[in-house]
């Protein structure tokens, strides 16, 4: 899976927005959106926010939990716990990356949610390579990883389990064929 | 009590000083920073003895021919006097002393200090020392118990402290004081004092008050104030009599006041306004001695013996009970003491001011009142509608005006005059533009509407204005530079509307950026006369207002064309415009009690000018003012006052005004508020943006826009009935602006209404059968009346249903009237009724064909009888058999079940109280109840039919003579094309359907005729008579050209009859060969001319269904738009 199709999954996500303009609601395959009345806020999918952030016609109001006293908290959370805190949306990273790419000027403090989530990210990540380590060093069968978003699992998935192949054909290439190893070396 | 205040004189260098008289009263004590302890005999002595004691020296006590001083080396020094040698060191501390005290023998010294300790120490000897822990920070004062048992401490902790001193604990503490950090921090040397000789009370100065606690209970028994009293008391001092308490303020106040009366007998200020830190009262009590902060001494003289005697005799006798009713008599001497001193105010001032009106004052202490009133009144800085708070009737009072001004005659004053003790006049709120935040922010809303924002910026670096549109399309935003200093703002989807006060040099302008403008000129200013402020803008549908100071309105129009003016009954509050409507609020008189007196005016600026609203009162909750005034989107004026309750006209009650909705309800904290920017009544929003802590929201961040729910508060809003109750008059309510739209000429949302009325007669039909649950029957005919007549019979039926023959007997009573009722109005309304009944039927599509009434009844019964379910639930189930009316546009059944049989046959037991209405008229009913109805109107239907009962009979007549179908058998091409047109017509308003007779019959004459046509369920194509009637009909049109066309069809039936058996029989071969499953056609003979009519109505309904079907299902594809 790339990054960028769990972007546009991402881009499901409701976020609010303050429109500019009038608008009847729009009936779509996904649901109904709207009624948009300007000044008045109004859930929308992200990939229309941006859509309409574009072409100015709405504000973009930021989640909730993009806020640096919020962040701020869960950052520190994070790094207090061993294992996987639970993250203010399924999406965060996906959802910061591209908010504050498109609608920076929306959000106030951009540079520090930016920070703060980078922050977040970089320990999640690491704790997740430490895992992995571990798991692959203690030989386990299995692990259990509670609160990974799909973008986290996405970056390690293939290089782990192409890994996790590679060794085990390797382990299996060791143990019974010592002996053909050799067998074969005589030849 | 006139006393005489001596001059001032010079005695320690810049900084704080203390000052006491020796026992005999000979000699004046003063110490001051410059660490002098100065000597004096008497205020004019020019050679005063000095002991230097050290660097500092903060206080100082004599008693016995001791001099203790505290200073800054940390120590009690004591000195002999009057000699002044040193006579040791009592005790030290780890930091400054901050004050020492005698008790009243002069065994003992107490002493406070920076350290938080307090020291009792023997004169004798000083090793005996006792020491009090427990303040948490510096010890402000300390003060002996004449009776030697406690001692009380006054702490920058902010407590109070009584001591027991044998027992070195604490008694009691009061934490009444401002905490800081340190002496020089502290806003009052809060120097305690217990009342000597009977050592009853212990006075504290607390703030701008003194509290006086009882010893032993340690009650607060009472307070001594002074409206005078605008800083903090630094220092209090019983007179030697203990009756008089003298106090010095940090403002440079002196005040004596009676403690039995609670009266001050005496105000003075010091000559230079400095801060008061030391007073003593002379042995004899006739002087009192003062120093103050910047090293100076001064005294008062010759007041206090003339007052003590003179209050003596006359207060003696009230002495006993006022000391033992002195709770009773607090509050209301303190009242007295407020009263009598705003009144005496404004003579104290007019010496100053001039002496013309101390006649007035004298013999009406009222005008002085009012005067003093007006001044402050006018005094535009000391109030916007945010800082309206009762009792601020003092608020403009400053202090320049009592500088000097506390002349001598002000406190003999005190007690003769008469004192006004009725309401109090309310400050009247200052005008405001409804969605601003004060003017004196500096970043702040000047507007926040529907249309867009306003902000208006004034700091150092810019002097700004921002418009900001809401909605792209109207205008792009706007930066101006604020040249002029507008502090109005107004903002429509035309212009935006500016002004600003007028200035010394410039007169007060009004500027308009008419952005809609189609020629270049984007701008127009107009000035206002001189004299004249602009107070408040409003902007409408090609107009602008403006009301002035000079209680003016000017209208002009958006182009900036002078029109209509007139004067206002009073200041204008605000004022809000929308469309033609103009609503003005203004102050009627003045208020009380913190109460404001508005009156509102709403106007029509249309073609027609007239006033809706001449000027009544603008009921607002208590103690509020007005906070935000405006219309509602739809066009109903609406406001909110200061307590957050938002009202809205009430049009069809006779424009009263009713709450309907409480934002402090929401709110989550005590200080949050909601600031209220509009309203919309379709759907029902309050718009608003919540403000945390505060009443305004700042600009930045950008607040977000929140959603409020309207409710009305009627009682027992928990019970179901209640919300019942809620639900059906908020929909009333805020239905009020369709027909205020209609009637002055605007579109309105016929959906809209008729899905409001939809739920309206729904909540009433709950409510009956929440009351039937009840046996409530009483209150079910009360609910019955507000229903309409469908709605009743539908009632009718749930109550017979459910064995109420009483009820429905009523009920049934009632329905019949309602049917007279609208019988009569059906002439005049017709016309307006006419859509209404399309739309209804559109939406309910519930045009199945007429079953039995027996089995409608059945079906209700058995439904109805199940208590669990709702009205809703029954008439879902009871449409789940044919189709669902509440689905709007819903597609129609498939398969219409058709009972034409016995239709006739059967007898409706309900069919008194339904003769002679039309059904058609039902409109306004809920879809569910037309539904109901629709099965039985064929049962009514002959009795009308043959009346000319109105245009809307004519249409079932006609539909059946457009071909009908769709159905799968027949569908001919040429058919297809008839039946588009007939759907056409059958769905347009009946009102055309009337001029179609004329071009029916030639439609007629080719498409085969109804009848045949009908039924492809049924399996009946053509019958003999048909084919028959095919062939005639021509003949019959040519011999009667005047028949209807059912007529034409009665005629031909009868012709059909007259034929001989054989010929019947060979048009009934011919039509067995043409069609496979043709009809018996005995059966139809004997069903005779009834079946025609049956086959009408099916036909018709069929019909109708049909048109339904095809635009339902391509709406269906285009979503349900509801």
């Amino acid at each position: 899976m790339d990054p960028s199709e769990v972007e546009f999954l991402a881009e499901k996500e409701m976020v609010k927005i303050i429109p500019n303009f009038s608008l009847d609601k729009i009936y779509l395959i996904g649901g109904d959106l709207g009624p948009f009345n300007p000044g008045l806020s109004v859930g929308v999918p992200l990939w229309l926010a941006l859509n309409l952030k574009q072409r100015q016609k709405c504000r973009i109001v930021p989640p909730e939990w993009m806020d640096v006293e919020k962040l701020e908290e869960i950052r520190e959370l994070e790094r207090r716990e061993d294992t996987f805190t639970p993250v203010p949306s399924p999406y965060y990273m996906e959802l910061t990356k591209l908010l504050l790419n498109h609608a920076s000027d929306n959000i106030p403090k951009a540079d520090e949610i930016r920070t703060l989530v980078k922050d977040i990210w970089d320990t999640r990540i690491a704790k997740l390579r430490l895992s992995a380590d571990s798991f692959i060093n203690q030989q386990e069968a299995h692990a259990k990883l509670d609160n990974l978003t799909l973008m986290e699992i996405n970056t390690t998935r293939t290089f782990l389990l192409d890994s996790l192949n590679c060794m085990y054909k390797l382990r299996s290439n060791l143990m019974p064929g010592a002996s053909k190893g050799k067998s074969s070396m005589d030849f | 009590m006139p006393c005489e205040r001596k001059p001032m004189r010079y005695g320690h260098s810049e900084g704080h000083t203390d000052v006491c008289f020796d026992d005999s009263g000979k000699f004046i004590v003063t110490c001051g920073s410059d660490g002098d302890v100065r000597i004096w005999e008497g205020l004019d002595d020019d050679d005063p003895k000095s002991i230097n004691v050290g660097d500092k020296a903060y206080s100082v006590a004599l008693k016995k021919g001791k001099l203790v001083t505290a200073g800054s080396n940390n120590t009690v020094q004591c000195h002999t006097f009057p000699d002044g040698d040193p006579d040791g060191i009592l005790t030290r501390f780890t930091t400054n002393v901050t004050h020492v005290t005698f008790n009243s023998t002069g065994t003992r010294v107490a002493a406070g200090s920076s350290d938080f300790m307090v020291k009792v120490v023997e004169v004798s000897d000083s090793s005996q020392q006792k020491t009090l822990r427990g303040h948490d920070a510096p010890v402000l004062s300390v003060s002996f118990d004449p009776k030697d048992d406690f001692l009380a401490s006054a702490s920058c902790d902010g407590s109070v402290v009584v001591w027991n001193i044998e027992e070195q604990t604490q008694v009691i503490s009061w934490p009444v004081l401002h905490k800081s950090t340190d002496i020089s921090n502290a806003k009052s040397l809060c120097r305690l004092a217990w009342q000597p000789k009977n050592a009853k009370l212990l006075a504290v100065p607390v703030d701008t008050k003194v509290h006086l606690y009882q010893r032993d209970s340690w009650d607060h028994v009472s307070t001594l104030s002074d409206d005078l009293v605008t800083q903090p008391i630094n220092v209090v001092v019983w007179s030697p009599c203990g009756r008089f308490l003298a106090a010095g303020c940090v403002g440079g106040l002196l005040m004596v006041w009676d403690v039995d009366s609670k009266l001050c007998v005496e105000r003075q200020k010091h000559e230079k306004g400095h801060t008061v830190s030391g007073v003593a009262w002379h042995p004899s009590g006739s002087q009192l001695a003062y120093t103050d902060s910047q090293g100076c001494l001064g005294m008062l003289e010759g007041f206090s013996s003339a007052a003590s005697s003179s209050t003596k005799t006359t207060k003696v006798p009230a002495n006993k009970e006022a000391n033992d009713y002195d709770d009773l008599f607090d509050e209301d001497d303190d009242r007295l003491m407020d009263e009598g001193l705003s009144d005496t105010h404004s003579p104290t001032k007019n010496p100053v001011a001039g002496g013309d009106d101390d006649d007035d004052d004298d013999l009406m202490p009222a005008t002085g009142r009012v005067r003093n009133r007006g001044a402050f009144l006018d005094d535009e800085n000391s109030r916007d509608t945010a800082s309206i708070k009762l009792g601020q009737e003092k608020y403009g009072e400053d202090d320049d005006d009592l500088d000097g001004a506390i002349a001598a005659p002000a406190a003999p004053l005190v007690p003769l005059r008469p004192v006004y003790d009725g309401p109090m006049p309310t400050p009247p709120q200052k005008a405001f533009q409804p969605g601003s935040t004060p003017s004196h922010l500096t970043h702040r809303f000047m507007m926040w509407n529907s249309v867009g924002i306003v902000r208006g910026y004034n700091d150092e670096q810019d002097n700004a204005i921002d418009v900001e549109f809401h909605d792209t399309a109207v205008h792009h935003a706007m930066h101006l530079t604020n040249s002029l200093g507008h502090t109005m703002a107004e903002l429509s989807q035309e212009a935006v509307l500016l002004a600003c006060p007028s200035t010394d040099q410039l007169a007060s302008k009004l500027q308009c950026l008419h952005f809609a403008s189609w020629d270049t000129n984007k701008e127009w200013m107009v000035d206002m006369p001189s004299g004249e402020d602009v107070r408040a803008l409003c902007l409408g549908q090609g107009w602008a207002a403006v009301a002035t100071s000079g209680l003016m309105l000017r209208l002009f129009s958006i182009g900036g064309v002078q029109k209509e003016l007139w004067s206002l009954p009073g200041p204008v509050v605000c004022m809000a415009g929308h469309g033609e409507q103009l609503l003005v609020v203004y102050h009627r008189a003045t208020g009380f009690d913190g109460e404001q007196a508005l009156g509102v005016q709403l106007l029509q600026l249309g073609q027609r000018k007239r006033q809706i609203i001449n000027g009544e009162p603008l009921p607002l909750s208590r103690r509020s003012h007005l906070s935000w005034l405006g219309f509602t989107a739809e066009g109903t004026p609406c406001y909110v006052d200061s307590e957050g309750v938002v009202r809205l006209l009430n049009r069809s009650l006779g424009n009263t005004w009713t709450p309907v909705c409480n934002t402090r309800e929401h709110c989550k904290g005590k200080s949050d508020h909601y600031w209220v920017v509009g309203a919309h009544e379709n759907p029902e929003q309050l718009r608003c943006i919540p403000c945390k802590g505060s009443r305004y929201p700042p600009t930045l961040p950008r607040p977000a826009v929140a959603i409020l729910p309207f409710n009305l508060p009627v009682c027992q809003i928990t019970t179901e009935k209640g919300q019942m109750e809620e639900q059906y008059w908020r929909s009333v309510l805020f239905q009020n602006h369709f027909s205020f739209l209609s009637s002055s000429g605007y579109e309105i949302d016929e959906d809209g209404q008729s899905q409001t009325q939809k739920r309206q007669q729904e909540l009433l039909m709950k409510m009956f059968a929440l009351s039937c649950k009840l046996e409530r029957e009483f209150r079910c005919v009360e609910l019955a009346e507000m229903m309409t007549q469908n709605v009743v019979t539908l009632a009718m039926r749930y109550a017979s249903r459910s064995r109420r023959m009483v009820l429905a007997q009523r009920l049934s009573e009632l329905a019949l009237e309602k049917a007279n009722q609208l019988q009569e109005e059906e002439g005049p309304g017709e016309q307006e009724e006419e859509p209404e009944y399309t739309s209804a039927r559109g939406n309910s599509g519930s045009f199945m064909p007429p079953p039995s009434l027996q089995t409608v009844e059945e079906e209700c019964g058995e439904e109805m009888e199940d208590e669990g379910e709702t009205v809703q639930e029954e008439a879902a189930a009871e449409n789940g058999k044919r189709l669902n009316p509440f689905a709007k546009g819903a597609v129609s059944p498939e398969k219409p079940v058709l009972k034409p049989i016995s239709k006739e046959g059967r007898v409706n037991p309900f069919k008194v109280m339904g003769s002679g209405k039309p059904s058609p008229s039902c409109g306004q009913s809920g879809s569910r109840v037309t539904n109901v109805l629709d099965s039985m109107t064929p049962v009514r239907r002959p009795v009308p039919l043959s009346s000319s009962a109105g245009k809307q009979n004519k249409s079932p007549i006609l539909k059946p003579l457009a071909p009908k179908s769709k159905s799968k058998t027949q569908s001919t091409l040429f058919n297809m094309t008839a039946s588009k047109i007939a759907p056409k017509a059958a769905n347009k308003k009946p009102r055309e359907n009337s001029e179609l007779p004329a071009d029916m019959p030639k439609r007629a004459e080719v498409p085969p005729p109804a009848p045949t046509a009908d039924n492809g369920e049924n399996r009946k194509p053509k019958t003999g008579f048909q084919l028959w009637l095919e062939e005639n009909r021509k003949s019959i049109k040519a011999d009667q050209p005047d028949l209807e066309e059912t007529d034409v069809i009665k005629e031909a039936m009868s012709r059909f009859r007259t034929l001989s058996a054989e010929d019947r029989l060979a048009w009934t071969e011919r039509a067995k060969g043409t069609q496979a499953g043709d009809t018996d056609l005995k059966k139809r003979k004997r069903d005779g001319g009834a079946e025609n009519d049956n086959m009408e109505t099916d036909d018709s309904n069929a019909k109708k269904k049909k048109s339904l079907d095809t635009s339902a299902k391509l709406s269906a594809f285009a979503f349900n738009k509801s």
